[in-house]
């Protein structure tokens, strides 16, 4: 009996060494049961809807896994997805050359992550209070340079918008009704990957951890964590630069509320994907298991025929499984 | 052993002064440290220890008063300046990254890397064979590198603070209230390693307010109360006991 006790403690010791651990269980529980309840789920149109529509917000959702290990986070990714697609549409609109306008946007998404950063590393405000300003900023930004209404991508569309997020039709031919495989599963797959050897094997990643980890003894240690602090916050806003020219390319128009309340989803998916609030903890496989769990859950339900309102409550219920699972592994004793 | 006065003093404090608004802090304190000394600093909670070394870890500048480190004056006006002239500081909290594993703790700050453009790839085999190597080398024996840091007992983690501080060639290592949550094993295990570092070559300042968490290893007492120092001790100049009385001030020398 004995024995069989210590044995489970190993195992959650073990467990609890990986933090993506606790969203990937949820995640193969969830996706069994809408492969059981739901008619068409495990057909190429819906796998391929949930990958395309998890890989935008999924882009963010690195940033946002870095930026909560450093012991940040960010509010206004939603608006900053609005300002950089609106930039981005006015620019080719004003006769800019589809490259330099996407050059643009992203230069201003990123510049806005970085105002989010200095504000808190100059100032010392929580990052909580910092960017629920800035989000509402960035949004009145946003609705003050598209006069308040659409701005759409006029003409036909070229080529760099496939080279962003083209239907991959190759692919979807095959298969009837055509799926929806897109290049931004692509472009979040191999971001993810390079992030994540970023974050683990890289000097500047140990510092971002150091950053989130102990303050104070990383700054004992000569760690520059505010100059840390001050590129993760820069490196999200370029990251959310990126997801929206990505949408844009698809959607070829923006509007004034794009991108409102992903800021809270993509939160989430960090949180359930095991990176902690409090710093130091944390993997961008884990956050990313977190985004595809909810792209999932929406899309399984919808297929279930269930009221779209639902699923934020659900959405909320896997949320708090999740943490006190992981809780549950951390801790000691 | 060379604990004799005729070699340069490690770091010599003269008359500091430090006011906090209309508070005095320290009223005129010296504070001598020798080659391959260790020495105790001890007094009681507000006695003005932890200004004194916050002064000579450039957190604070003195409002008066000079200090030498091995025989030149300086001005000590940042904590990298003071690590760079091989002060080393272990305080408890801010020693070690809970989250991260030894050998990440361990090159905190000074990582071997590989320059790839502008990447620093981080090597990590031979850091965590170095980390091993050096923690061996100061007597400290670990299961893994790779082990988090929050695994280990509190005793292990003042070592691994201590072993790193060795290892990156701090000639003066500064132990604040190394012992005061650890258990009598644990006490004994940071004992050691603190005799390791002496034996090596370093000086080591021991700031505790219980004299009986230093009474072992210390070659020399210096006491501080309400700002002033009371006195310097060599060992066996006083009993446990007489040197517990002046900290509290129930008597006075």
């Amino acid at each position: 009996m004995q024995s069989l006790t210590a044995t489970l403690k190993r195992l959650r010791y073990g467990l609890a060494a990986s933090p993506e651990v606790v969203a990937l269980i949820i995640f193969l529980v969830v996706f069994v049961f809408f492969s059981v309840a739901a008619d068409n789920f495990l057909t190429p149109v819906a796998l391929s809807n949930i990958l395309t529509f998890a890989s935008i917000q999924g882009i963010i959702v690195v940033g946002m896994a870095m930026l909560m290990i450093a012991g940040e986070f960010d509010l206004s990714v939603g608006s900053n997805l609005a300002v950089a697609s609106f930039v981005f549409a006015l620019t080719m609109n004003a006769g800019v050359a589809p490259f330099p306008a996407m050059l643009f946007a992203l230069l201003i998404s990123t510049l806005l992550g970085a105002v989010n950063g200095l504000i808190v590393i100059s100032s010392g405000i929580p990052s909580f209070i910092a960017t629920l300003g800035t989000m509402l900023a960035y949004r009145g930004i946003a609705r003050a340079i598209g006069g308040g209404t659409f701005a759409k991508c006029t003409g036909p569309k070229p080529l760099l918008f496939n080279i962003l997020n083209g239907a991959v039709d190759s692919l979807n031919q095959l298969f009837e009704p055509v799926s929806n495989f897109r290049v931004s599963i692509l472009w979040f797959f191999l971001i993810a990957v390079v992030m994540t050897m970023v974050l683990m094997r890289t000097r500047f990643g140990n510092w971002v951890f150091a950053a989130g980890g102990n303050m104070g003894a990383a700054l004992a240690q000569g760690v520059p964590v505010k100059r840390v602090k001050l590129m993760v916050f820069a490196l999200t806003g370029l990251l959310t630069g990126l997801a929206s020219v990505m949408q844009f390319a698809h959607r070829t128009s923006v509007d004034p509320l794009r991108g409102e309340g992903w800021e809270l989803i993509v939160v989430a998916a960090s949180v359930i994907g095991g990176v902690q609030l409090t710093g130091g903890v944390g993997t961008i496989l884990g956050a990313s298991i977190g985004i595809l769990l909810l792209q999932t859950l929406e899309q399984g339900l919808v297929l279930m025929g269930v009221p779209v309102q639902v699923f934020r409550a659900v959405a909320g219920l896997i949320l708090m499984l999740s943490v006190i699972g992981n809780t549950y592994l951390s801790r000691q004793g | 052993m060379s604990n004799g006065t005729n070699e340069t003093p490690v770091v010599h404090m003269e008359n500091i002064v430090k006011h906090f608004g209309t508070i005095t802090a320290l009223d005129g304190v010296d504070f001598t440290v020798e080659k391959q000394q260790v020495m105790a600093l001890l007094g009681d909670n507000g006695a003005g220890k932890s200004t004194l070394i916050k002064i000579l870890m450039g957190v604070h500048t003195p409002d008066r008063g000079q200090i030498y480190f091995e025989g030149q004056p300086v001005r000590i006006n940042s904590p990298r300046y003071a690590r760079a002239m091989g002060i080393e500081a272990c305080y408890q909290d801010l020693a070690l990254v809970n989250l991260m594993s030894i050998t990440r703790n361990f090159f905190l700050g000074r990582e071997l890397a590989r320059k790839i453009g502008p990447i620093n790839w981080l090597s990590m085999r031979k850091m965590n064979d170095l980390t091993r190597a050096a923690l061996a080398d100061v007597g400290i024996k670990i299961r893994s590198p790779a082990e988090k840091v929050g695994t280990l007992s509190g005793g292990e983690r003042q070592s691994i603070a201590i072993g790193r501080a060795m290892h990156f060639g701090a000639k003066l290592l500064i132990l604040d209230e190394p012992t005061s949550a650890l258990s009598v094993a644990e006490t004994r295990k940071v004992l050691t390693y603190t005799l390791n570092a002496k034996e090596r070559g370093l000086s080591v300042i021991f700031i505790s307010h219980n004299v009986r968490h230093v009474y072992q290893v210390a070659d020399a007492y210096t006491i501080i109360r309400h700002g002033r120092k009371v006195g310097t001790y060599a060992k066996g100049e006083l009993t446990e006991d007489d040197i517990a009385d002046i900290i509290a001030g129930v008597r006075e020398c």
